[in-house]
């Protein structure tokens, strides 16, 4: 039972940190980002039609699989173009282009799917089938007890995202990019000032979020079930901005929130099914991780402090 | 060639004076976006015009071909106006917070607390008199939502939690409490809802005979239209209501001029849940007798969407939920009059929004192209 609290709270936790980390590059940047929800769908949904072109032409290898995630990657990327577009070039309000993103996402996504499903494999269907991605479990280390679940029956993509959670660390706190990238979030002036364009920053901030976004909704594709379908809106995106804004905005108190929320949602499953309880009890189970994170912002949140300058649009003129 | 440039300069005018602005840019939005979607839908190799006959006919805009006995365009029209209260009532609600600069993504949730209470205490009374029950139902909502609302506003000022992590984390606690509650409780073993509530508290009169008709009388419809304009007024003429404005413009310098931030704060909230509270009611227990459970409507999210469509303002906000309204409802018919996906229309609200997204720059853009002619000329 702890094996399984842990093995399932980790394959939501790092798809959902995953996603958070694309929010905080954007947010720490100074947009402020609620399209994450879009994002990830449409990165999901791009990684799900690679995937249905290719299943259709070739027998299922084991490579396409790693191949999706680039593919949702570019997907999530090229949808945050529009994205940034809005709010940077377009100078539109943040929140609101947000929301407006999400909206087209699940509008665009399930009118693509519909129409490439009847038109290319004439099939009337709004799902693409995906295929299973290859779980593994380290040999000697699975059998260590209490830990060894941290090391069992885990999704490749696991150690992908940890991996891509060490990049982006590196990449946001210790090189340059990363420091002009926070200073635009804090003080666009003086940054400007240093000669480096805010807007293009910004701009690039947005792309990487909808790049992580895209990998994490296509992770979630995987794990939630073996397609794409519009169950991939199921409001991750929306969970990602809460881990992030409860841990302040920063990558590793992100990564715990996610952690907790992880294991407090497996826990809520695994206590419900422990305790033979009906299944609409679960519905009170499945509460758990969401109270226990409004409980700990209640204590934590004092010194919770945004970017200073989020949501603000840049403007040269102004001081 | 004179005549054409004067054209052109009446267009721009239009465009570009601030004093149309609030309504030509709208419109432009709207029309660039019906441009997209019917080339959209050529590519899909459908008329655009046939659907979007078909989208106002199935919204009862216009006249279908044929109706069923005792059916007609009224009906359908009379079942838009049905489906668009709860919105209207839902973009007041996001429209007052965004006023403050707060942010109240929790509409769906506090709509669903309101409705179920409503549901469990005066929607299965089935004895009492329906004067005495629909009121009650409204007012129940109100103060449920306004309670649910005014948490999030007291989790801001308090223990200064963002108000977005507030109400998704709340979405998901009411989405899952009720669902108990309605599983265990109140279940309709057959449509897997919680059980039809009683006509008597119904805030829509069902199959009202009404000339040669049968049709739905939202009852709330006019109430809502009445709150729009009240809120319009308090929003823009009273100083409660610039004090809010002006926490949203910049709320250090409001609290700098005198004004208590906090208790203005918890007092939007308290607002904006009771007008999400109005719309739990009459969507839960008016377009629809019964609540779904495990599920957020998605008028909650739609609704932030039309509130910036029509500006914020509300009375802009009647004619967007309106409009995005009738793209919803119509959207059935579209499919079988037309051929054309129903999934259309919903991208359709999409790409409006999108443009509208859009209307800022676009007002710069054109007041500084009028400038520049005016400077020319």
């Amino acid at each position: 039972m702890l094996n399984n609290i842990i093995i399932d709270g980790l394959s939501f936790a790092l798809p959902l940190l995953i996603i958070a980390i694309g929010g905080i590059y954007s947010e720490r940047s100074g947009i402020t980002n609620l399209a994450l929800e879009g994002l990830l769908g449409f990165g999901a949904f791009c990684g799900g039609l690679f995937m249905a072109f290719l299943s259709s032409s070739f027998t299922a290898a084991q490579v396409p699989v790693y191949l999706s995630l680039i593919v949702a990657a570019l997907g999530g990327a090229l949808y945050a173009s529009l994205f940034a577009v809005l709010c940077v070039v377009f100078k539109a309000n943040q929140v609101i282009s947000g929301v407006v993103i999400n909206i087209l996402s699940v509008a665009l996504t399930g009118f693509l799917t519909r129409q490439i499903n009847q038109n290319f494999f004439n099939q009337p269907s709004d799902k693409f089938q995906i295929g299973v991605f290859p779980r593994v479990s380290v040999p000697f280390l699975k059998d260590i007890p209490v830990l060894g679940g941290f090391f069992s029956n885990f999704y490749v993509f696991e150690v992908i995202i940890l991996l891509l959670l060490a990049i982006t660390w590196y990449l946001l706190y210790k090189t340059r990019f990363g420091m002009h990238l926070r200073a635009c979030g804090d003080n666009p002036q003086s940054v400007d000032a240093a000669g480096i364009e805010v807007n293009q920053v910004r701009f690039k901030a947005v792309l990487i979020s909808g790049a992580l976004s895209g990998i994490g909704g296509m992770c979630f594709a995987y794990s939630i079930s073996a397609n794409f379908s519009p169950t991939v809106y199921m409001g991750a995106g929306f969970l990602a901005i809460a881990a992030l804004i409860f841990g302040n905005w920063r990558i590793m108190p992100t990564f715990v929130a996610c952690l907790i929320f992880g294991f407090a949602r497996s826990a809520g499953n695994e206590i419900g099914k422990a305790m033979k309880l009906s299944s609409s009890f679960f519905d009170l189970t499945m509460t758990l991780p969401y109270v226990l994170t409004l409980l700990l912002l209640i204590f934590f949140s004092d010194t919770n402090k945004a970017p200073r300058a989020l949501g603000e649009i840049y403007d040269k003129g102004k001081r | 060639m004179n005549n054409n440039l004067k054209n052109k300069n009446f267009l721009l005018r239009l465009l570009g004076d601030p004093k149309y602005q609030f309504i030509s840019i709208p419109i432009f939005a709207i029309i660039c976006s019906l441009i997209v979607s019917a080339i959209i839908i050529l590519i899909v190799g459908q008329n655009p015009l046939t659907a979007y006959k078909g989208l106002m006919q199935g919204a009862g805009i216009l006249a279908k071909d044929k109706y069923a006995s005792f059916q007609g365009q009224p009906t359908d029209f009379m079942e838009t106006l049905d489906k668009m209260t709860p919105m209207l009532f839902a973009a007041l609600a996001v429209a007052i917070a965004l006023r403050a600069g707060l942010f109240n993504i929790g509409v769906s949730g506090q709509m669903l607390i309101a409705g179920f209470v409503a549901t469990i205490t005066i929607g299965y009374s089935r004895q009492m008199s329906p004067f005495l029950a629909k009121p009650l139902v409204a007012l129940i909502g109100m103060i449920i939502g306004a309670l649910a609302g005014g948490l999030i506003g007291f989790f801001k000022i308090k223990f200064n939690i963002n108000e977005v992590v507030s109400s998704i984390m709340l979405n998901y606690i009411y989405q899952y409490v009720f669902s108990y509650f309605i599983n265990t409780k109140y279940i309709d073993p057959v449509t897997r809802q919680s059980r039809n509530i009683g006509a008597n508290a119904r805030l829509t009169l069902m199959q009202m005979e009404i000339g040669s008709y049968k049709m739905r009388i939202p009852i709330f419809f006019l109430v809502a239209i009445i709150v729009a304009i009240i809120l319009y007024f308090f929003m823009n003429r009273t100083s409660q209501g610039l004090e809010i404005s002006s926490i949203g413009f910049n709320s250090d310098a409001a609290q700098y001029a005198g004004i208590d931030v906090n208790r203005r704060l918890l007092h939007v909230m308290l607002i904006s849940g009771a007008l999400a509270g109005l719309a739990g009611v009459t969507y839960y227990l008016g377009y629809q007798p019964s609540i779904l459970p495990k599920s957020l409507s998605s008028i909650g999210f739609d609704s932030i969407a039309v509130s910036l469509l029509g500006n914020n303002n509300p009375i802009g906000i009647i004619f967007s939920s309106f409009l995005i309204t009738v793209i919803d409802r119509g959207a059935t018919y579209m499919r079988s009059a037309a051929g054309v996906e129903q999934e259309i229309a919903a991208l359709m609200s999409g790409i409006i929004l999108l443009f509208s997204a859009m209307g800022v720059y676009m007002r710069q853009k054109f007041a500084a192209l009028l400038g520049k002619n005016r400077m020319r000329g």
